[in-house]
């Protein structure tokens, strides 16, 4: 009865760590998208999410949108939102050849702007989505699972399959793949890079607003809340920088370590614990999980 | 016909190119030879229009270029740049794809299999992610890539830098090949004997200035070229 429980709990804990994980590998490929191609961390991506999850709230709360339609709006917003903050922000800055810590400043201040415009319209109180869902959970041999969990992996699990399929087979998905390797060498090959940087920005955005709206049904809603940014900067270190697969995989085994932490030292000391086995992680591994790289033959 | 006048190009207050005029007649093989940090990626890349001139024109058939480099692609003018720069984690299928991204379907599906035929060991790997190949793959592969967009005009950046000399006569090979097929390339080499043999013209860039001009043959017997770039001794006076 003893093992049983125990083997319960793990299962619970796993199947928790697993969604959370799918939702900080939403944010960390969303993330690791434009640091391929302009090379610096874009922390305005937060301020994506942030937006998103309230436009997600609003549509649900006003106009009486269904789940599905609130997650598409909650994502389109994420792409129209990030490619307008590429258009203002970035654009320039990548016309004068600025030094990528301009542009990492500028992500920075994008994201409290971004935070500031929330706390201007909502003040800094909480809220919380509608019930979009009807069950919230189910029980299979003595773990309970969250609807809501099948919901975020499943939601991962698409929008990632549609991500691979587009930078695979389509010809923007290409030179976006091409730009990550060299931005200057796509321009030669004709391609206008204006596009594909704000095209890489709206893909960034699509998968920022995704999860900023199953962040928000999953917590609740408050300006900071796409701070959480932070989780897939982790995660895409850990994963390597560079690689959306290890990005991907960095964000799933930091949601699972997460959880497991939140249950044994509570969530106060968890992320000081965190940061400590990310240092230890990459010591030992500097080049993160899939951090495999090419090099140019002279 | 490719036409550089009077072109100036500077980085900041730093001007690299003085007053650069040649002329690039349709068909021939035109070389730029001179040492490193003469100019000649800045003159390529102005021609791309990756670096806008400070003053001066660049024009194809009459028709000066646009100022972007994407443009400048469409306009029938494609480089192949210093060190391949091959989209290494890219397939060389894929690197096939992205220098075709302007061609219309049937264009690019057409002149991949002509790629392919020219290249058969690009065929062989082309489900091979592009880093993975060798530095004369790499070439080749760079070359191909350039091929795809159905240029008029190629400008090739130091194609022969750091590779075995077997490859490197291979190389020179193919760029005659392309240019017998109709297109007319601009060959910019420190390795000077080999791009002044293979040229119709040539010009001699130090420090920013067309100093010497002259068809290939001129330029490798001129005493003066032959004591900088050519490695021979010049006589004891």
């Amino acid at each position: 009865m003893e093992g049983t429980s125990t083997f319960s709990f793990v299962v619970q804990q796993m199947v928790n760590g697993i969604s959370l994980g799918a939702v900080y590998a939403l944010i960390a490929v969303g993330f690791a998208l434009v640091f391929n191609v302009l090379k610096f961390s874009n922390f305005s991506h937060g301020g994506v999410i942030g937006i998103s999850a309230y436009v997600g709230f609003l549509g649900a709360l006003h106009l009486h949108l269904p789940l599905l339609p609130t997650l598409l709006l909650g994502t389109l917003a994420g792409g129209v939102v990030a490619s307008v903050v590429e258009f203002l922000a970035f654009r320039s800055i990548r016309k004068k050849r600025g030094q990528l810590v301009y542009f990492f400043v500028t992500s920075v201040t994008m994201l409290m702007l971004l935070e500031q415009v929330l706390v201007i319209f909502f003040g800094a109180s909480f809220f919380t989505y509608p019930q979009l869902i009807r069950t919230t959970s189910f029980t299979v041999g003595g773990v309970s699972i969250s609807i809501l969990y099948i919901l975020m992996m499943v939601c991962a699990a698409v929008a990632f399959a549609v991500l691979a399929w587009a930078l695979r087979y389509t010809k923007v998905g290409i030179a976006i793949r091409a730009a990550s390797n060299d931005l200057t060498t796509t321009n030669l090959m004709g391609v206008n890079v204006d596009f594909i940087v704000l095209a890489t920005f709206f893909v960034s955005g699509l998968l920022a607003g995704l999860s900023g709206v199953l962040l928000g049904m999953a917590y609740t809603l408050y300006p900071q809340i796409g701070q959480l940014v932070v989780k897939g900067f982790i995660a895409s270190v850990l994963g390597g920088l560079g690689s959306l697969t290890g990005a991907a995989m960095g964000a799933l085994a930091l949601g699972i370590v997460e959880v497991f932490l939140i249950t044994v030292m509570g969530a106060g000391l968890s992320p000081a614990v965190i940061f400590v086995l990310m240092v230890v992680f990459l010591l030992v591994r500097p080049q993160g999980f899939a951090g495999v790289s090419f090099k140019e033959k002279a | 016909m490719l036409a550089v006048k009077d072109l100036h190009v500077a980085y900041g207050r730093i001007e690299a190119l003085h007053d650069i005029s040649l002329s690039v007649p349709g068909g021939k093989i035109i070389s730029v030879i001179g040492s490193n940090g003469a100019g000649k990626t800045t003159l390529l890349n102005t021609i791309s229009g990756l670096i806008r001139p400070r003053s001066g024109q660049v024009t194809l058939d009459g028709r000066p270029l646009p100022a972007a480099a994407h443009l400048t692609v469409a306009a029938g003018i494609v480089q192949v740049p210093e060190g391949r720069k091959v989209f290494s984690s890219l397939t060389v299928d894929e690197n096939l794809t992205m220098g075709a991204y302007l061609s219309r379907r049937a264009d690019a599906a057409r002149t991949r299999q002509e790629v392919y035929a020219m290249f058969p060991i690009l065929k062989q790997r082309a489900g091979q992610a592009a880093g993975t190949l060798s530095g004369g793959e790499q070439q080749m592969l760079a070359i191909g890539r350039g091929l795809m967009s159905l240029p008029k005009v190629m400008l090739l950046d130091e194609p022969s830098l750091g590779l075995a000399p077997k490859i490197v006569k291979q190389v020179f090979e193919l760029i005659q090949e392309i240019n017998r097929r109709g297109v007319t390339i601009v060959l910019v080499e420190q390795n000077a004997r080999k791009a002044l043999a293979v040229a119709d013209h040539a010009y001699v860039l130090e420090n920013g200035h067309i100093v010497l001009e002259g068809t290939g043959a001129e330029l490798a017997s001129n005493p003066r070229v032959e004591a900088a770039y050519l490695g021979v001794q010049a006589a004891e006076a």
